[in-house]
């Protein structure tokens, strides 16, 4: 990791997981209204942010991902009423827990981000990559054989 | 504890002669010195082999998990008309009630399939600190009298006070006194000092980061993969356990230190809203990990993020599978604003 540190071109990645119907659509969005983006970002779908198991943020940040984002649709949007309700407690405790054992606060992400807002999408992979690119390659966690 | 011990073996005969039950879980004299381990009693004639004092260590609850889901399985390979039901009887102090309550609500069993023994806690003998006290060295006799234990190694005796030698999670138990009993022997000991329970927590959260990274990775450098802190919880019932699962496969076991962590932050993560502080698993844990350190962190959170203490209430669901509009949403990442660390 060290090498990677040295070297001037480092480029954080992200990991963003995201739902079909909000997140997912307005990256759409962003993309057909032709807003710029950092492209740091490797964007997953899944159907809701309630069907992220929170395994799989623990498994990115093992694989090496520099952040991890998850994204779904705003509270009271969701398009299974309440998944991303129950979603929240999980990502309220996995990243209170995270930090607990002293992982940067900003290399775990959450927001919302619904189908019609195409430039807070833009917005929020701008402010994720420059808060992970702030935390520089990370190290914690991160499997290395 | 004398009294309570009898009526214990009384309730238990009485059961198993009226055949109200079909096996008691309780404990019995272990074989080394200030030991009781667990056993399972049949018979009304057994039932005399039962003891209860602070030497009992193991959350019973496992066992009845273990017992009423083997025989939940068993029953399927019978006749419909040939099935028939099991009751389990339990010695449940405080945290094992609050266990099976943990069982109850996630439909593990019925409640008409167990009976449960309540019985009042003083909290257990801690063996690290019995360890201390015999300075490393093999007890040969042991012996608890009038709340000192008393220690006799090669090198000579020792003695301390039993207060001073529980484990931590007795110190600040919330819940010496079982959550729901069917029988209810002896009375209840003072509460222990409960309001210090997070003291440990809160002031690890005000290490710096650094530090705090750098004592997990100590602490889980420890850790051999053993799987008996799992073992022993009975929150970790799962048939097949995500360490074990191969497709996906979640955590290899490889010879990197981060595989382990991951093992560990994916155990420990399953017990938000489900860790009853028994500390079965810090007993049991061979090398000793300080496994509490990080589960207490998770119970102190599900109880100021969303009110809730593991197993207390029949009612309550758990805090993972519910929500309410009003939780918490400080974490949530705003762009252009700074967020919380
Ligand atoms: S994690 Fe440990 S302390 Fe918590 S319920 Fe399981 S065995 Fe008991
Ligand atoms: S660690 Fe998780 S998956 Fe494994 S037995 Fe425990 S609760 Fe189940
Ligand atoms: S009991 Fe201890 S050594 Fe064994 S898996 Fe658990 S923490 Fe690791």
């Amino acid at each position: 990791m060290t090498d990677k540190e040295s070297a001037k071109e480092w480029e954080p990645k992200i990991v963003a997981i995201v739902c079909n119907w909000c997140t997912y659509a307005g990256a759409d969005l962003a993309g057909i209204s032709r807003i710029q983006y950092p492209p740091n970002v490797r964007i997953i779908r899944v159907p809701c942010t309630g069907r992220i198991n929170p395994f799989y943020i623990m498994r990115a940040l093992h694989e090496g991902a520099d952040g991890v984002l998850v994204s779904g649709c705003h509270p009271g949007e969701c398009h299974y009423i309440t998944g991303n309700l129950t979603a929240r407690r999980k990502f309220a405790a996995l990243k209170s827990f995270l930090g607990y054992i002293g992982l940067e606060g900003d290399r775990t992400l959450f927001t919302w981000v619904s189908a019609s807002e195409g430039d807070r999408f833009a917005q929020v992979i701008r402010g994720v990559t420059d808060a992970v690119r702030a935390l520089g390659p990370a190290r914690k966690l991160v499997k290395r054989m | 504890m004398e009294n309570v011990e009898k009526k214990l073996r009384e309730e238990a005969k009485g059961l198993l002669a009226e055949k109200k039950v079909d096996v008691v879980v309780g404990y019995e004299k272990g074989t080394l010195p200030l030991t009781a381990t667990p056993c399972f009693i049949t018979t009304p004639e057994e039932a005399d082999r039962l003891v209860w004092n602070p030497f009992c260590v193991l959350n019973l609850a496992k066992f009845v998990h273990d017992l009423l889901d083997q025989h939940h399985e068993a029953q399927k390979r019978v006749k419909p008309e040939a099935r028939r039901k099991r009751v389990v009887g339990v010695v449940a102090r405080g945290c094992t009630s609050r266990s099976l309550v943990i069982h109850l609500q996630e439909k593990q069993y019925g409640k008409d399939e167990i009976v449960i023994l309540g019985v009042p806690c003083g909290g257990y003998l801690d063996g690290k600190k019995l360890a201390a006290l015999a300075g490393g060295e093999e007890v040969r006799e042991g012996a608890l009298d009038e709340g000192k234990i008393v220690v006799k190694t090669m090198s000579g005796e020792r003695q301390a006070a039993l207060t001073g030698l529980l484990a931590d999670n007795c110190l600040v138990c919330r819940f010496n006194r079982p959550v729901i009993a069917d029988i209810q022997t002896g009375e209840v000991p003072p509460v222990a000092e409960a309001e210090r329970e997070y003291d440990p927590v809160t002031a690890f959260e005000n290490l710096p980061p650094e530090e705090r990274w750098t004592y997990f990775e100590k602490e889980m450098a420890k850790c051999i993969r053993c799987y008996a802190c799992r073992n022993v919880c009975p929150s970790c019932y799962c048939r097949i356990c995500f360490a074990e699962q191969s497709q996906p496969r979640w955590v290899d076991i490889g010879a990197d230190p981060s595989d382990t962590q991951l093992f560990q932050l994916m155990r420990i993560y399953h017990m938000v809203g489900r860790c009853v502080d028994c500390g079965s698993c810090t007993a049991v844990c061979p090398m000793g990990v300080d496994l509490r350190k990080f589960l207490k962190k998770l119970d102190k959170d599900a109880f100021t993020m969303f009110g809730h203490r593991a197993g207390v209430s029949l009612e309550e669901p758990a805090p993972l599978s519910a929500y309410r509009e009003t939780d918490r949403e400080d974490f949530i990442f705003e762009p252009g604003k700074k967020s919380e660390a």
